[in-house]
């Protein structure tokens, strides 16, 4: 059976503010009686959300902001109530929203510690035999009998994540908590999480916008699109829809706004595009295939010493690659007027996805920055990968073989 | 109905730490520290005792400032339990949006708050008592009876006042002032003898005479405080005529408040 159970649930919030008295006068007669309230227009926050969580699972939940995420967290918490469906959680449920939310900064850390425990329902003989251990975890021994509001923002937060996650319960319910502390304290927060998921089987649901952080860590992902599901699958699928989702967002902001560039005013770029090894201009290029990036530049004044450089990156920014024109195009002086550069690429090792492209010139001897901007084109890689490559974002030449050893030999199942 | 004690045994816990953080951190920066929880009856009892100079409060041979002092015990308990406990659930609206337990907690700690101040209180009634010569005696035994009264009125008021005030903050406002007229309408300045003697005996308002002091006596903290002087001071048997209309009044309402209490609940994360 299922432990946690969604079905048709829907949350409608009611939108802005009464305007008249007579109106206010009139709803509060009908709220006293508990009737519902039709004159203000209608949110729906949830619309019709339907899913089945098993034990075990760990499920990430992601979607635009005002998708409902957060929403869908409290009803599962308790803390909200449908306006129509039904939620079944079966066993005790640990909600993380906001970690340190009961945490009172005229209490001290050991206080708030016993405090916070007793707001998660964690009994008083539990928090004092793992009160060391809280304290270890969050690495405030010094300050421990310090009041919180002499402490500083990330120090609040550890203490909070320290003593939620000591809580005992069926399922657990994260919103947001991983982005807690410096890198050091994120990867501990991150193990802590795995080692509640992996090692002792419980079930957690994650909110992040992390999606690499989701990707990890979860086994299966629900995407939320307002207040609907719109995916609801393997990590994998799910992500990339959610990327191109965002894409699709981030271009139409583009369009409207001019992309941001750092340009000396110097140089125009008038045109960015790809062509396949057949010479065609095209938007989606083959993995491993064979392509050209050319750019388009219009110069105002006489340039000297240009170099070019153009790198990958994903739509979140994490640069894939960097390549530059240097020792490989000396341009000595750019006179004014159009020009076309171009740059081959062989065998583009990039999985399939949906990429992003940054570029850049500098120009003379400082090698001062005449044209930057990111996430300038966005491409699609499409095609085939091997069956050996699942995830990633390149695709390494790489073969596995076994070392015949005269010593010892191996068994092999797959050849006889 | 039930649920109530089910809750209050099984969140006792809870209830001990929030009622203990309240506590500290009211008084934690104070130089006087909890003694500001008895200042309050202890300079209304001065005041009161300032008054009776001048006016001339028939007091029944007891001196005026005792039976002032073990009148306040109970109204001053009883008024910083409903206005606690009216804002309880708004004031902690962080922990409404981010945590669920049921939320009758919150009247229930503000109450439980109070119950600590009101031990302080009896222990300066009781340096009185010696001071003026006044032992207690048996009679003594009604007086947690009467704190238990006192508790259910409070949350009666509590439940219903509270769920409003997250819809309503007016309620938060009018607590108060409703709760500085109450007062003059329950026997905290003067003894409750005056008013029978007026009421009952004299027949001071004519043919309505009767039902005025039955109007009066609803008010429950009529039977409370006048229950507190008569088992502490006085050393007589309460006088439970004077209980009885009250103690029907809340013990009708106060499921009814619950059950607003917890209709409105489901609610308080999206309103408040």
């Amino acid at each position: 059976m299922a432990i946690i159970e969604v079905n048709h649930l829907t949350k409608e919030y009611q939108l802005g503010h009464l305007t008249s008295l007579k109106e206010t006068a009139l709803n509060t007669l009908r709220r006293l009686a508990f009737q519902p309230v039709h004159e203000r227009e209608l949110f729906k926050a949830l619309d019709d959300v339907n899913f089945h969580i098993d034990e075990g699972e760990v499920v990430g939940i992601i979607g635009h902001n005002g998708a409902g995420k957060s929403t869908l967290l409290k009803h599962l918490a308790n803390i909200s109530k449908p306006t129509k469906g039904e939620v079944i959680v079966r066993g005790s449920v640990a909600p993380l929203i906001e970690v340190g939310a009961g945490v009172n900064p005229e209490l001290t850390g050991r206080e708030n510690i016993y405090l916070n425990g007793a707001i998660l329902g964690i009994p008083k003989k539990i928090i004092q035999r793992k009160l060391d251990e809280i304290i270890d975890f969050s690495e405030l021994e010094q300050f421990i009998d310090t009041p919180v509001k002499r402490y500083s923002s990330g120090m609040t937060v550890k203490l909070g994540f320290s003593i939620a996650t000591t809580m005992d319960a069926d399922v657990l319910i994260v919103d947001e908590v991983l982005a807690v502390g410096d890198l050091a304290f994120q990867r501990k927060c991150f193990d802590r999480m795995e080692e509640l998921i992996k090692r002792q089987g419980k079930t957690v649901l994650l909110v992040s916008h992390n999606i690499r952080q989701i990707q990890r860590i979860c086994n299966r992902v629900i995407l939320l699109d307002h207040g609907k599901v719109n995916m609801d699958d393997d990590p994998q699928m799910v992500c990339n829809a959610y990327y191109e989702q965002s894409d699709k967002k981030i271009n139409a902001n583009a369009s409207k706004s001019q992309t941001v560039f750092e340009g000396s005013g110097e140089l125009e770029l008038i045109e960015i595009y790809f062509k396949n090894h057949d010479g065609q201009k095209v938007d989606s290029i083959s993995y491993s295939g064979d392509c050209s990036l050319h750019f388009k530049i219009h110069s105002l004044r006489e340039l000297e010493d240009v170099t070019f450089g153009f790198g990958f990156h994903t739509t979140d920014f994490l640069y894939l690659t960097t390549h530059n024109s240097e020792e490989q195009l000396n341009i000595n002086l750019l006179p004014i007027g159009n020009h076309e550069i171009c740059c081959d690429i062989k065998n583009l090792p990039l999985l399939p996805g949906i990429y992003s492209l940054r570029f850049g010139i500098t120009a003379g001897q400082t090698a001062r920055t005449v044209l930057y901007g990111e996430n300038l084109k966005h491409f699609q890689i499409v095609g085939d990968i091997p069956i050996t490559i699942r995830e990633g974002f390149f695709a390494l030449d790489a073969m596995w073989t076994q070392q015949t050893s005269k010593q010892a030999p191996v068994t092999s199942t797959s050849k006889a | 109905m039930h649920n109530i004690f089910i809750n209050l045994y099984k969140y006792r816990e809870l209830i001990a730490a929030l009622t203990w953080k309240n506590i500290v951190i009211r008084y934690k920066q104070a130089y006087l520290g909890i003694l500001w929880a008895v200042l309050k009856p202890i300079m209304l009892m001065l005041v009161f005792t300032l008054v009776k100079s001048f006016v001339g409060i028939e007091t029944g041979g007891l001196p005026y400032p005792l039976i002032t002092f073990a009148a306040l015990i109970p109204w001053v308990f009883f008024q910083e339990s409903v206005s606690e406990g009216v804002n309880s659930v708004t004031s902690n609206a962080s922990l409404i949006k981010k945590i669920y337990f049921p939320r009758e907690v919150f009247p229930l700690t503000a109450m439980v708050t109070k119950l600590v101040e009101l031990l302080i209180s009896f222990a300066i009634l009781a340096g009185m008592m010696i001071y003026y010569q006044v032992m207690p005696t048996v009679q003594a035994v009604w007086i947690p009876a009467f704190v238990l009264y006192t508790m259910i009125v409070a949350l009666t008021i509590s439940f219903f006042g509270a769920a409003m005030n997250v819809y309503y903050r007016d309620i938060g406002q009018a607590i108060p002032i409703a709760l500085s007229l109450l007062m003059y309408g329950s026997p905290v300045i003067y003894p409750l003898s005056l008013v029978q003697k007026k009421l009952v005996i004299e027949q001071a308002a004519g043919a309505w005479s009767n039902d005025l002091y039955f109007l009066y006596t609803l008010n429950p903290l009529v039977g409370i405080i006048d229950g507190f002087q008569s088992a502490l001071i006085r050393a007589t048997q309460p006088d439970f005529d004077v209980i009885y209309p009250g103690l029907i009044l809340i013990l009708t309402i106060l499921p009814f408040s619950y059950w607003f209490f917890k209709r409105a609940e489901n609610w308080f994360a999206d309103v408040i």
